[in-house]
């Protein structure tokens, strides 16, 4: 008889401090294989497939399909057999920051793809256990769209009362925005409750405008020479088509390469300088906007670059994203040039510095040297800075080595 | 508005119906000549003559018997025992006969009588002559319950049960019998199955009836001190009892205790607290807590039935708990 054990939420990302379920797989009393899906978890703006990491049978559903809970926290309890000696909790398995470096990074993939994280019994307190609270503190918990697990209960036995709730309720509103819309009637309004991909990226959103002392520069790019060079490259019929985008990721990347200050992080008091040229590519798909994160940039050729766009901007679009794809470098390229639009001051993702919002391409008549009017195509640019990295000089350097780049881009040809 | 004593507030509705309604008739032990053991019935023979008030024997079968068989035949009994704890002898008459007639003669027969009978401690008359029984005949339908706890209340719940066409159990408390209050002379019945509010609060509700709840209301002047503010409400009747104002009353404290001198198991406090555990499920914000005597018989020993009995402090006590 294998022995039995508790499955509990998996850490699958650095910043993951809950998970949804979004469906299991398995009903109780089902049995699986190694490798078998047992459940699918959404975080961090995807779904996980988590996979059983040894043979072994299902007992019991302890959270059901819809419900979010934090990470550790015991959502099954399985039969399983010996537990593969690579198998170890993910928790232990994600570093503590993606500035750790490579070897960080190596870990991720096991805690991310495989195996769901088990623990022996007697070690993890059972903290699956169901939430005490009277009748009247789930009644407003319910109707306010408080989550009980993880209050803290001032009655009896840590039973949560309405008096707790309350006190959440007023935390939490001193805490928001406050969205109320005072002249309109109640009736011409319709509410919801915010999908799982919603409720992450507010809270993400929130505490990165919150945490993060923010700052913008803005500046104007002449793109002549860039449409003039992407046209070029194109025009020989290559399989691969160069966009401007990616000869913005590789101007960036470039930048980064030459101001080590801004490829650095701010992380629990400490600065980390990234030792590899990431950059955050924004993607709007149907499921919302992800960033997934390109590799490697600082020496790479613009056709590589525009390799690794398109297929984590297709793996964004599948829905196939994990959460190794959405972690770590220190800037994120955020390009809204399509929508018809002169500048965009964006939000800094969580766990980075500074995000470049890229307006759309304008003509316009600027003066020569000698005051005539000349026909210019320029792009805005901004870029939101943390300030507790970048001050405005070094993000001005930044900025204007970025712009360096786009307005002489025939320097991106060399490496 | 005068004030009277319980026993003279009871005294002045039986007077006053043996004078409106001449089919209203008053017979039990020693109700005639002595006046009642509690002096309820004095000076009732002299007024109204001895046809109507009668004294019988030591049975309370046949009295009760006698009664149902009066009441059928178009009177209006209302006949006394001595002690509620001999109800026990009355049984078949009340719960076979008088509660069943109207139902198993489809309407066409009803039973109109008061039993009234002295239920509670507190005066040292032991096992046998001290019970609160009240839970029994709530239990049985077709019966109504009426626990005064004021003479005013005595009075217009009393005046109602003799008017009401079906057999009532008037329930009285020897241990109140000389407690005074204001009494609007000529004041017309009260309504039986309702509730009174005695006290205001917002921080937790105190059911309790008869005699008790001038413990709730002690209890609830001495929480006031520290603080907590308790709602007290006076069921007046348990059967039917005010559902409707007990929940209203839980909407907004939040907490429910109950009180009353019967014994907790199996008593009124629980169908009580069963009731809103229902309907007043999602108001809850802590258990509800009944306070009564213990499972046991009364004691005669004044210092173990001081004990016996549910006092302030056992509200006091039983209302910071639901507050924790």
């Amino acid at each position: 008889m294998p022995p039995s054990s508790n499955l509990i939420m998996p850490k699958l990302g650095l910043t993951m401090t809950e998970g949804t379920i979004s469906e299991w797989l398995l009903a109780p009393g089902d049995s699986f294989g190694k490798g078998d899906v047992v459940l699918v978890v959404e975080t961090e703006k995807i779904a996980n497939e988590i996979e059983a990491p040894a043979e072994g049978r299902l007992r019991d559903i302890l959270v059901p399909a819809g419900e979010t809970v934090e990470v550790g926290t015991a959502i099954a309890k399985w039969d399983i057999g010996e537990a593969a000696p690579d198998i170890v909790p993910a928790e232990q398995a994600a570093p503590a920051t993606s500035g750790d470096g490579p070897e960080a990074m190596e870990k991720m993939p096991s805690a991310v793809s495989g195996a769901a994280a088990i623990s022996a019994e007697e070690k993890q307190p059972d903290i699956s256990g169901r939430v005490i609270a009277t009748p009247l503190a789930r009644r407003i918990a319910r109707q306010n769209g408080v989550e009980l697990r993880g209050l803290d209960g001032s009655g009896p036995k840590g039973r949560i009362k309405a008096a707790d709730v309350q006190a959440a309720i007023a935390k939490r509103e001193e805490g928001a925005i406050l969205r109320q819309d005072k002249t309109g009637a109640p009736a011409a309004s319709l509410s919801r409750a915010p999908t799982a991909y919603e409720t992450v990226a507010a809270r993400r959103l929130v505490e990165s405008k919150r945490d993060i002392p923010h700052f913008y520069l803005s500046t104007e790019v002449d793109a002549g020479e860039l449409l003039a060079l992407r046209a070029e490259l194109n025009a020989e019929g290559e399989m691969l088509r160069i966009s401007i985008n990616d000869l913005i990721i590789a101007a960036v990347a470039r930048a980064l390469r030459d101001n080590r200050r801004a490829n650095s992080v701010w992380r629990e008091n400490e600065i980390i300088e990234l030792q590899a040229e990431d950059i955050g590519l924004a993607v709007n798909t149907d499921n919302g906007l992800f960033a997934p994160v390109l590799r490697n940039l600082g020496d790479a050729g613009i056709a590589s670059v525009a390799k690794q766009a398109r297929s984590l901007a297709e793996k964004a679009r599948d829905g196939a994203l994990s959460a190794e794809d959405l972690v770590g470098g220190a800037t994120t390229v955020s390009n809204a040039g399509m929508f018809d639009v002169t500048y965009m001051s964006s939000i800094i993702n969580p766990g980075q510095s500074s995000i470049l919002g890229v307006g759309s391409i304008r003509q316009a008549f600027r003066p020569d040297e000698e005051g005539k009017p000349v026909l210019k195509q320029e792009m805005g640019l901004v870029l939101s800075c943390d300030h507790r990295i970048l001050d405005g000089v070094s993000a001005l350097a930044f900025l204007n080595s970025i712009k360096g780049y786009l307005e002489k881009p025939l320097r991106l040809l060399v490496n | 508005m005068t004030e009277v004593r319980y026993a003279k507030a009871v005294n002045m509705a039986l007077d006053e119906a043996l004078t409106e309604d001449p089919s209203v008739i008053l017979f039990g032990e020693d109700v005639a000549h002595a006046g009642g053991p509690f002096g309820v019935t004095r000076g009732l023979l002299d007024k109204h003559g001895e046809l109507r008030v009668r004294d019988t024997p030591i049975s309370e079968a046949t009295i009760t018997g006698a009664a149902v068989g009066a009441a059928m035949s178009g009177l209006k009994p209302v006949v006394e025992i001595m002690f509620m704890d001999f109800a026990t002898l009355a049984m078949d008459a009340m719960v076979n006969q008088a509660a069943k007639a109207r139902f198993m003669f489809g309407g066409q027969c009803s039973v109109p009588m008061v039993l009234r009978m002295p239920h509670g401690g507190g005066v040292n008359a032991g096992p046998q002559h001290s019970q609160c029984l009240e839970a029994w005949f709530a239990h049985v339908p077709g019966l109504k319950v009426v626990v005064p706890g004021t003479p005013a209340d005595a009075y217009g719940l009393l005046k109602a049960a003799i008017a009401d066409p079906d057999p009532v159990v008037f329930v009285e408390n020897k241990a109140i019998y000389s407690l005074k209050g204001e009494l609007e002379t000529g004041e017309g019945e009260i309504e039986i199955g309702k509730a009174r509010t005695v006290r205001a609060g917002r921080d937790v509700t105190i059911v309790s009836y008869g005699a008790a709840v001038r413990t709730a209301l002690a209890a609830a002047e001495a929480l006031s001190d520290s603080g907590i503010e308790a709602e007290v409400l006076d069921l007046r009747t348990i059967q039917p009892w005010d559902e409707a104002a007990v929940l209203a009353s839980l909407s907004h404290t939040h907490r429910l205790v109950i009180l009353h001198e019967a014994v907790t198991a199996f008593g009124v406090g629980a169908e009580i607290a069963a009731r809103m555990a229902d309907i007043g499920f999602d108001e809850l914000d802590a258990p509800i807590l009944r306070v009564g005597a213990p499972f046991m018989p009364a004691p005669f020993a004044k210092s173990l039935e001081s004990q016996f009995l549910p006092d302030t402090e056992d509200v006091i006590t039983a209302v910071k708990q639901v507050l924790a």
